[in-house]
Parts: C-alpha cells; structure tokens; sequence
C-alpha cells in the first residue's frame, strides 16, 4: 500500500518535472513571458490608465497587475493541460498510458507541471512591473502569490475538462482563444466588472475564472481602503464556487479523458 | 513451456464502424517466444496489440498476461509489458536520458531526481548498458530532435528495457527506417532477447523478420487463419520443389516416375515436388547425370501471399 501511493506520487513529481523542464528550456515561454506583459500592462494598462484611470479611488495600474497575476497563472496552466492533446497526437500519451499508474496520478502531474511553468512566466511580469514602476505591493504580493496554488488548481480542472472534450489540436487551437479571451475580459481580471449589467453580468457571473479574480484581489487589497471598490464577493463564496467548479470540472475532465483513450 | 498471453475470444467493435475489426479471436504466447503477428493492412493488427497493451478497451472476451487478468489487474499487466509502438512515442523536447528517467519513474522503479547524476548508480549503471548494447551512449544528453529514426528506435529499446519486462510488443517497429537501420535494430533485438529471455511480441509487415519467428499467427479481416512454425505455414500453404535438367531429358523423365514423384516438365527442366523425400534423398536415387539443380525454398512472404490472397479469392467468391 505504502509503495504503491510512493509510486504514484513519484509519478506525479516525474509528469510535473517533465513539464517544468520542456518550460524551462523553452526560448518561446521566455519571450512570451515579457511580451504578454508588456503589451496588457505597458500598452493596453498604462493607455486605459492615462485616459480613463484617474478618480477610480485605486491606482488603476496596480489593479491590472493583480489581474495580470490571475490571467497569467491561468492561462498558462490552461495551456499547459492542454498540452496534453498535443501529446495524443504526437502519441506521446500513449507512453504514459501503458505505464502502472492511475489516471488521476497523470493529470495531477500535468496540473502540477504546468502550474510551475505558469509560475515562471510571472517573473516576466514582475520585471515589466518593476520597469513601469507599479508598485507591487509588499507583502500584499507575497499573499496573492501563495494563493497561486488554488488559482493554478481552478484552472488545471478547467484545462482537463477542455482536454477530455477535445480530441484533436486543431480544435484546441480553435477552442483555447473562445475559452481564454471571454474570461480575461468578463472575469474582472483586467478590467473592472462592478458595473456591468445585462448579459455581460450574467457571463460574468457564470465563468470561473471571476471567482478566481475576485478571491485574488480579496486577498491583495485586504484591510485596503479600495477593497469594496474592487472586490465583488465574498471570499468564502468564491472558495466555495472555485472548490464546486475544481471538483465538477476536473473529475468530469479526467473520467472524459481516459475514456477517450480508451473506449474508441 | 508456460503460456505468458492468454487470449479467448477477442472482439473488438469500433464506435463508428459498422464491421468488428476484431472478430472472436483466440490464440497463446508462450514464456519466451519470438511471437509474430501478422496481417495485411486493417487485418485487426495494432487493435488487437492496443488491447493487449491496456490502451485500447475491448468490447468482449478475456486476455491474461503474465498470470494477470488484463480487466481486473491492468497495472500488473502494464508492470510486465514493455513496448515499442509503431509511431515513437517519445518526447521530443526532452534529451534521450531525460525521456528514460521519466519512464523509469512512471513505472516506479527508481525516485526521480531532476538531474541524471543525482539519480542512483544502479539506474545509471543499466542506462549506460543499454544505451551502450545499442549503441546509442554518445547521444544520451542531446536532444531527441537531433536524432535520426533509427536512433530513436534505440532509444525506445532502451527505454523498454528499463524495468526487465516478460513481454516485449513491437508495433511494426521498423516502419520508416532504412534497411541499415532495420538490420542492426534485429541484431540488436536478438541480442537483448537472448540476453534478457524475454518474449517477442512482433506485428510487422515485412514478412522477412517473422521468419526468425518461433511461431507465426496470421491474421485477417479480424480472424484468425493461421497459427504455426514458420516451416509449418510454407509447408501447409506452399508446395516445395527444385528444378533439375539433364542432357538425357528421357531417362530422367522415366526416373522420376518409376520414383512416383510428382513433377511438372518445363522448358526450363523438371519440377519435382518434394513435400515427402528430401531434395538430397531424390537426388541420391537418381541415375541419370544433372544439369541443373535448384532447390526451392518458398518464403514465409509467399506463405503469406498465398493465403491471404486466397481469402481474398474465397470472399470475393
């Protein structure tokens, strides 16, 4: 018994690390790392802040960071999972497949994996930040970065769930921009949602990643003068749907993944 | 000798497919056999080796392998097989050694490390072997895009060598390489296989690697048609013979019926079947000075041929 949760753990930490390395020896993740932030925060941030940033109550830059902060640790662990289709079709999968461990061993690994490579890209962001001299918070930052492991699990249920529905790449490729793009803008990640009414609320409301968002910035700008400007929920509300969403998305994910190995 | 795959029944129906790819299909591999399995495309080949490998489900029948029930025991099964599929299935991004270390970790057989030198001396020990026996060592820290399809066949080799499997399953494994690399991968497989004493698994379809086959079971349509000895295949589906010639064309002629051979004249000589007599024991009995002599051994490809043409005949009948 023992040496079997060894093993599977050991298979995990193997699956996780294989993500890890392939991220850190690539030059495109490294470029990405700070052109991603260069352009929403430098370009798209600084331009909203100038011209639409002032009597907000909060400082506009910095709000965005924090978002910035969700949205890349999302993102990338989303892609991560979704990595995975890849492997199908480059029959990568069907040597971790054959292999004595669990399904739910492989998936955690790949969560696991691709959450680290997420966290590498915020060091890019943390640079451009540092550049643009956006405060960073202090130990504000240190709380929102140790809440990265539930943000990176909320969105590596959502990357599963995309991975057992999709079979093919060119899918993925269709299906990441409709999934990654809505959430980016309706989760409040880089722009405030307090105010939207109608359909954009009610998209709002029903898409993970705006639990995630919200429980972020709780945590950034808790006891800050700003917090009922910017933070919609309560925090227990948004743990409580991101643990329901996690749960739902990535036992559903893992059953549709497997199965779609399998049962052809 | 101790049956190592077990299969009864094997059937396999396909989502979308309105036919069975596999149909009813029983057959056994005993411990240490060099097992080919063979077939023409869509035969039911690679359906029946992803069964057996635990990534394809079946639809019905049972299938034990190394004494585990491929349903209730698969990680037991998975633990005991090793295999080369017909696509390489390894990662690219990675170096050779780095896509051994994960496989050893997926199969539990050493801690991962994230580094080759902090890994035990024992697993660097039987990397070095093996890569070595393959001769793959020179190239184990460089990346996999570098590397030609026959080195990452090797590296593959290597790879399901690692945790001593009963049952190694070789996919059509050299499809796509050249023949330089095809021969020395067989060499290499011959090698390991009597150094390991593993059982071989081979779908492939070049029929010239099968004759070295301890038996041969062939396949098609999704049924079993044959199962045997290579020698036992020819010999049931391809009758022997040799061409021998003589000046004296008459006096051989007269010879070879009072011997009551059945032969066939030709401009090339006589045809003399010998599916009893061997070619020496005619040739001992016969009198009259040759000309020629050839002796015809039939392949296992025209074995093949052969029948599964004439299934082809009796469905089209």
């Amino acid at each position: 018994m023992k040496s079997s949760v060894f093993h599977e753990i050991n298979a995990v930490v193997a699956i996780a690390a294989r993500d890890i390395t392939r991220s850190l020896k690539s030059i495109q993740s490294l470029v990405i790392s700070l052109i991603f932030p260069l352009i929403f925060v430098g370009l798209m941030g600084e331009t909203m802040n100038q011209n639409m940033g002032q009597g907000l109550g909060f400082n506009f830059l910095q709000y965005m960071l924090v978002g910035m902060v969700v949205n890349t640790l999302y993102q990338v662990t989303i892609a991560g999972i979704s990595n995975l289709v890849e492997d199908r079709q480059n029959d990568f999968t069907q040597e971790i497949f054959v292999a004595p461990i669990s399904r739910y061993a492989i998936i955690l690994g790949k969560i696991i994996g691709s959450s680290f490579s997420s966290l590498f890209q915020l060091v890019g962001l943390v640079a451009i930040a540092l550049i643009l001299n956006i405060p960073l918070g202090g130990w504000d930052f240190v709380r929102l970065l140790l809440l990265s492991p539930a943000i990176c699990l909320s969105a590596g249920a959502l990357g599963i769930l995309l991975v057992g529905f999709v079979q093919d790449q060119r899918t993925a490729q269709i299906l990441m921009p409709l999934v990654i793009f809505p959430q980016m803008f309706l989760s409040g990640a880089l722009i405030p949602v307090n105010h939207s009414t109608g359909i954009l609320n009610f998209l709002s409301h029903i898409i993970p990643m705006t639990y995630v968002v919200d429980l972020a910035k709780a945590v950034f700008y808790w006891r800050d003068p700003a917090y009922d400007k910017i933070v919609m929920h309560s925090p227990m509300l948004d743990v409580w749907v991101m643990a329901g969403f996690f749960f739902v998305f990535s036992i559903l994910g893992t059953v549709l993944f497997a199965r779609a190995e399998r049962n052809r | 000798m101790e049956t190592i795959i077990q299969v009864e029944n094997l059937v396999k129906q396909y989502r979308k497919a309105k036919e069975p790819a596999v149909r009813g299909v029983s057959f056994d591999v005993r411990a240490g056999e060099f097992f080919a399995f063979l077939g023409p495309n869509g035969a039911g080949k690679t359906t029946t080796i992803s069964i057996l490998t635990t990534t394809l489900a079946k639809t019905s029948g049972t299938i034990t392998i190394a004494g585990y029930d491929l349903d209730k025991q698969p990680k037991q099964v998975r633990r005991n097989i090793g295999i080369i599929f017909q696509n390489p299935s390894l990662d690219l991004e990675l170096t050779a050694e780095e896509n051994i270390r994960l496989h050893v970790s997926l199969y539990g057989l050493y801690p991962y490390r994230p580094m080759y030198r902090l890994m035990p001396a024992d697993y660097r020990k039987r990397v070095a072997d093996l890569a070595e026996m393959v001769g793959i060592q020179d190239h184990l820290f460089k990346k996999l895009k570098k590397f030609s399809g026959g080195m990452k066949r090797k590296l593959e080799i290597v790879r399901s060598l690692m945790h001593r499997p009963k049952v190694l399953f070789l996919d059509e494994p050299t499809s796509g390489l050249d023949a330089v690399s095809r021969r020395s991968l067989w060499e290499y497989l011959k090698k390991i296989r009597d150094e390991e004493n593993m059982t071989i698994f081979l779908t492939t379809h070049y029929l010239d690697e099968a004759e070295g086959a301890d038996r041969v079971c062939i396949i098609n349509q999704g049924r079993i048609e044959m199962v045997g000895a290579p020698h036992e295949l020819k010999q049931q589906l391809i009758s022997r013979y040799m061409l021998i010639d003589a000046a004296d064309r008459d006096r051989l002629r007269q010879e070879l019926e009072a011997m009551q051979l059945r032969f066939a004249e030709t401009d090339n000589g006589f045809q003399v079947r010998y599916d009893g007599p061997t070619p020496q024991a005619i040739i001992a009995q016969l009198q009259t000075p040759l000309s020629k002599l050839e002796v015809y051994d039939p392949t296992l490809e025209e074995a093949y041929i052969r029948l599964v043409t004439r299934q082809e005949g009796g469905m089209g009948a």
